[in-house]
């Protein structure tokens, strides 16, 4: 008979080059901790993740680790729902790309996957025009339940939710440095760390528990230690409970021996365990372990990528995640973490948990500049500095208080057009930034976009500029107050570049300058104060003369805050409170306080 | 791997699975069948090697991805019952399956991930979209390796509007990397050589489309008998007492036997024939209970419908519950309401009648079955009640420990499925039941012109019926209406 032997080895499968890194295409959340509902399509390399504090940035990671747990141990409390609601529940749920040769199809129930295409996990379907792609995912998630339990399921295209097994999440891997410092469990052999995944050595757990099983515990018990235990066995023998006794190490649930083992190093000719090393050393030495197993891609988390690590060795530990294979979320508040992330994906989450992501060409120039801006719970972006100092003294007036307290920052713009330039970016991501701009006639359409986009956080003369609006409500009576310099120093710089507007030479005086202007005066004033150039005006030096008359007037941090005080003083408010008021009691909100009705500087 | 009757095909595949089990690290070797019994048969084979060798019918597997992607292929999310409903609906299952994992690689390839090695019995009986079905699994990396016997062929293709072509032995065969014949006639290496090689000749000429020539070297194994069919009915068998000796001799000599033929209704009639002594062997299929669970699904509420389908189902699976005999009475009652003063057998029947006036659904009409169970064995008025499928009527009983017929159906599906129940030792088949199993001695009958007709799937029906034995084999044949097959 002909009997032909099978080949050796089966060939790999040959398909079209399915995913072999296993990877998050979207994340949602709902009710989880502080998140009442999230939606995410993370990107399939670095993602670093940016925003102001509370805005939860570590949530989202805690979520991801928490989904793709190695355990299945739980310690959950109330505070893990959203508004501590445990009735009704919270969920976490992911689309993954898995490799098909992994895991998900080894289990005995099949598991099967969905289809991506390309925005969303669709059910494949032979009805309508075949699809464009097929890329197979794959829907998972963990439910916080009423019971204070997870339970992990992994969710089939007919809509049944299987088992999500904790080996299947093993096989997904997680590396996880998290920001609480004591926590190294990718250092000792958790089950399903990285060391864990690294030694691999699955009978080493129980060749540990028989060897302690030896071990004589009743020999090391102190003399009343050991009567006591007599006495106990004689008391089980005469109620006809199993005697004999004896203390041994006998293990129990939840704990495991081999999880009290550990990485250790010299130091100084010392032996000392991992753990006892500085933070960042200790979150390099993860990463590396995890960085050895071969063929392994495990998702990583990285809270607060900054912590423990010099400048230089945080954008090592950049370049090393950038360079691998793996999907990594790092949260930062550090500006050369953000810098050294040029092939990331920069994620900002807003006050209202959207997600957006940044255009890293359109935002880097924001960003070197300040980049507090994307690291603040709500930011305004102002045109210009005497923006930032008339906000930020009238938002202080609004919230009672320094700014910083509340997370709000106000940053410079540079300019109308590349503030709107970069409010139009973020409004494209899906995130919400306040704004605060002049009417320079220029842009009517996109403006309008981009202020329905962001909302009333978004402030925008309705024409003109600031100066102009705030001093066409001074009442002639109040010109001359709204000349003077509080500090006294520039009143007569500033009556200086009037006069020099008004070829009045070396005249100085406020009358003289007022009756001369006659009607024109208030024009001359913002003239000057914005630094405008008249018509006419070609020589370079001249131009360049006129320009600089606004440095005298409000066109620095602080001259912005005069203004604000001014429009107080001077009973402007009444005048520019039905425009103003609204941007102050959207800002209110965003931080979490009521609306009011009026507001005193 | 072209594999004739008994050369040693579940043997070699069940090996290779086995082999399999040791060699791959990853993933379960996968073995396709086409009927639950060659699961079985495969099961036993393959022992020891525990959960690690999946066996299953293609039908199965299809349905398991019918089922998760129910909405794509825009049917139901209970597939099963959606296919009882339709004609053919296996056929339409595999069509849009089939489509589905050619628009979708990446469904090919989890399945070829889950199982990197597919075995493929008996692929003859594969349609045009089951076979695609595995071609695409092939195409997603799988290794298959593959069973056919173009001369086992005797499930016909159930060709629906869009299904694929049925595809080509010979053109698979020049594809395969290696391609071969299994020529050792292992089922009788044992027992009868040249019962063996005799059915390989036949097998040859079959193929040729040559008759089997019954005039010389026909060996001591095989016996022929001439014997001429009485019965009136059509479908149904009889003979004279002095013609039936060498069969009744035949069944009692073996305690391992197959008496075969082609009918389902033959098949009961034989079980007559032998004085009820030999059951008969209700394979996989519960056609009576699908039919009654239909039946039960349209009439609900309706005491005289669902009257009608306990009766139509005792036709169905035995005997002696006749119109004339309980029927007439027992729908009537039933559609009165039992309302009039009965004595006797009337009053029990009102009693039977009675349970589905009381619970006009499928509760009812369980307890009406299990109380005919009963009566049968107790009351005289009933003897003549005969079960010939008794495991189907058993099943019809159980529907009534179930909310609802459709799970109930599907419960008890599942068991049968999974319990893989084997024939009795001496058993009654038709010949699409018997595939796959094998026994020491065959009667196969009547081999007359009606039965085996000069066409292929006659010729594929006559080879797989005469393979099945392995020691002794009887032809009943005819001389007045001769089945062409033959020369006599």
């Amino acid at each position: 008979m002909k009997n032909p032997q099978p080949d050796p080895e089966p060939p790999p499968p040959t398909t079209a080059s399915p995913p072999s890194v296993p990877a998050i295409y979207e994340l949602t959340i709902t009710r989880f901790r502080g998140i009442s509902a999230l939606t995410w399509q993370p990107a399939k390399g670095v993602n670093l993740v940016l925003g102001g504090g509370d805005v939860g940035k570590s949530t989202i990671l805690d979520a991801i680790g928490l989904l793709l747990s190695p355990t299945n141990a739980a310690n959950l409390s109330d505070t893990d729902y959203y508004l501590r609601d445990v009735v009704a529940e919270f969920a976490i749920e992911a689309v993954v790309s898995l490799p098909l040769a992994g895991k998900v199809n080894q289990q005995v129930k099949p598991s099967w996957p969905w289809v991506w295409n390309g925005s969303a996990a669709i059910v494949p379907s032979i009805e309508g025009d075949g699809p464009s792609t097929s890329e197979a995912v794959y829907r998972v998630r963990v439910r916080g339940t009423a019971d204070l339990e997870l339970a992990f399921e992994i969710v089939q295209p007919d809509g049944a939710a299987d088992h999500f097994s904790v080996g299947l999440r093993r096989s997904i891997g997680l590396v996880r440095l998290s920001g609480d410092d004591r926590s190294d469990r990718d250092l000792r052999l958790v089950q399903g760390s990285a060391l864990d995944r690294l030694l691999s050595d699955k009978a080493l757990r129980s060749r540990i528990a028989s060897e302690l099983a030896k071990t004589d515990v009743h020999e090391r018990l102190a003399p009343e230690a050991k009567a006591a235990l007599e006495n106990l066995d004689k008391t089980f023998a005469k109620q006809g409970l199993p005697s004999g006794l004896d203390v041994s190490i006998t293990g129990g649930p939840g704990v495991s021996v081999a999880s009290l083992i550990g990485l250790r190093a010299t130091r100084a000719g010392k032996y000392l365990p991992l753990v006892s090393w500085g933070a960042g050393t200790r979150r390099l030495a993860s990463l590396t372990i995890a960085e050895q197993n071969q063929g392994d891609h495990p998702v990583m988390l990285i809270d607060e990528i900054e912590r423990g690590l010099e400048p230089y060795r945080q954008r090592m530990l950049l370049a090393k995640l950038q360079s691998g294979s793996s999907q990594a979320f790092v949260t930062t508040h550090s500006p050369a973490a953000i810098s050294a992330a040029s092939e990331a994906a920069l994620w900002y989450v807003d006050h209202n948990q959207r997600v957006g992501r940044l255009a890293a060409a359109k935002i880097a120039k924001h960003r070197s500049k300040d980049p507090d801006m994307f690291l603040a719970r709500v930011a305004i972006v102002c045109e210009g500095i005497t923006e930032v100092g008339f906000v930020t003294a009238l938002l202080e007036a609004t919230l009672g208080s320094s700014l910083h307290h509340h997370g709000v920052h106000v940053s410079d713009g540079g300019g109308n057009d590349t503030t709107l330039d970069l409010l139009e970016a973020l409004a494209d991501a899906g995130i919400l930034f306040g704004g605060f701009a002049d009417d320079e006639g220029r842009h009517p359409d996109r403006w309008r976009a981009v202020m329905a986009a962001h909302g009333a956080l978004l402030f925008r003369w309705a024409t003109g500029c600031i100066e102009e609006n705030i001093l066409r409500a001074v009442g002639d009576d109040q010109l001359e107050a709204f000349l003077v310099d509080p500090d006294g120093d520039e009143t007569g710089t500033r009556l200086r570049t009037l006069a020099d507007r008004m070829n009045m030479g070396d005249e100085k005086g406020f009358a003289a300058l007022r009756d001369r202007a006659g009607a024109r005066f208030r024009d001359f004033i913002v003239a000057a104060a914005t630094g405008a150039v008249p018509d006419g005006i070609e020589d370079r030096d001249a131009k360049k003369t006129h320009k600089a008359h606004a440095r005298c007037w409000f066109k620095n941090n602080e001259g912005g805050r005069e203004l604000a005080r001014k429009t107080f003083q001077l009973g402007c408010w009444s005048a520019v409170k039905g425009e103003l008021l609204p941007f102050c009691n959207a800002v209110r909100r965003v931080v979490g306080l009521g609306d009011v009705p009026d507001v005193q500087l | 791997m072209e594999a004739p009757a008994g050369c040693g095909k579940t043997h070699q595949g069940a090996d290779y699975a086995r082999e399999l089990v040791d060699g791959v690290g990853h993933g379960r070797p996968l073995i396709l069948t086409h009927t639950h019994a060659a699961c079985s048969v495969f099961a036993e084979r393959t022992k020891g090697a525990g959960t690690k060798v999946e066996i299953r019918t293609i039908d199965s597997v299809i349905a398991n991805v019918a089922a998760a992607y129910h909405v794509g292929l825009g049917i139901p999310a209970d597939t099963a019952s959606w296919v009882r409903q339709q004609e053919d609906g296996y056929a339409m299952l595999a069509q849009k399956v089939a489509l589905l994992l050619t628009r979708y690689p990446m469904i090919a390839s989890a399945l070829a991930c889950r199982y990197p090695v597919v075995i493929c019995d008996e692929h003859q009986d594969s349609s045009g979209d089951q076979h695609a079905i595995v071609m695409a699994m092939l195409e997603a990396g799988a290794r298959l390796r593959v069973f056919a016997d173009p001369m086992q062929s005797i499930f016909r293709d159930k060709s629906v509007t869009g299904s694929k072509p049925p595809w080509d032995w010979t053109a698979l065969q020049a594809r395969a990397q290696v391609s071969d014949e299994l020529d050792l006639p292992h089922r009788w290496k044992d027992g009868c050589p040249d019962l063996g090689t005799w059915s390989l000749a036949a097998r040859r000429s079959l193929l040729n489309d040559q008759p089997i020539d019954l005039r010389t070297g026909v060996p001591s194994s095989v016996a022929v008998v001439v014997a001429e069919n009485q019965a009136q009915k059509n479908l149904e068998y009889a003979l004279s007492k002095s013609a039936r000796k060498p069969m009744d001799q035949f069944v009692e000599r073996d305690a391992s036997l197959l008496v075969l033929t082609r009918h389902n209704q033959t098949a009961k009639s034989l079980r007559a024939f032998f004085g009820r002594r030999v059951l008969l062997w209700e394979g996989h299929t519960r056609s009576a209970l699908e039919g009654l669970v239909d039946r039960i699904s349209s009439a609900r509420g309706n005491s005289a419908g669902l009257a009608e389908a306990v009766v139509s189902f005792m036709g169905d699976v035995g005997k002696g519950f006749s119109p004339s005999a309980f029927g007439d009475a027992f729908v009537q009652e039933a559609t009165e309401g039992c309302t009039r003063i009965r004595k006797g057998k009337p009053a029990t029947i009102q009693c039977l009648a009675r349970y589905i006036v009381d619970d006009p659904s499928h509760y009812g009409v369980a307890r009406c079955l299990a109380r005919i169970d009963e009566l049968r064995k107790s009351d005289a008025a009933f003897a003549a009640v005969e079960i010939d499928h008794a495991s189907e009527f058993r099943d019809a009983i159980r529907l009534g420990d179930h909310e609802n017929t459709d799970e109930g159906l599907a419960q008890i599906t599942h068991h049968r499925t999974y319990s893989r129940p084997l024939p009795p030792r001496k058993a009654i088949s038709t010949i699409h039941k018997a595939k796959g199993l094998e026994c020491d001695s065959v009667i196969v009958m009547p081999c007359d012109a009606k039965t085996f007709p000069g066409n292929r799937e006659a010729r594929c029906l006559l080879y797989v019926a005469l393979s099945r034995a392995k020691k002794r084999l009887m032809l009943v044949v005819s001389r007045q209406k001769p089945s062409p097959l033959f020369l006599m």
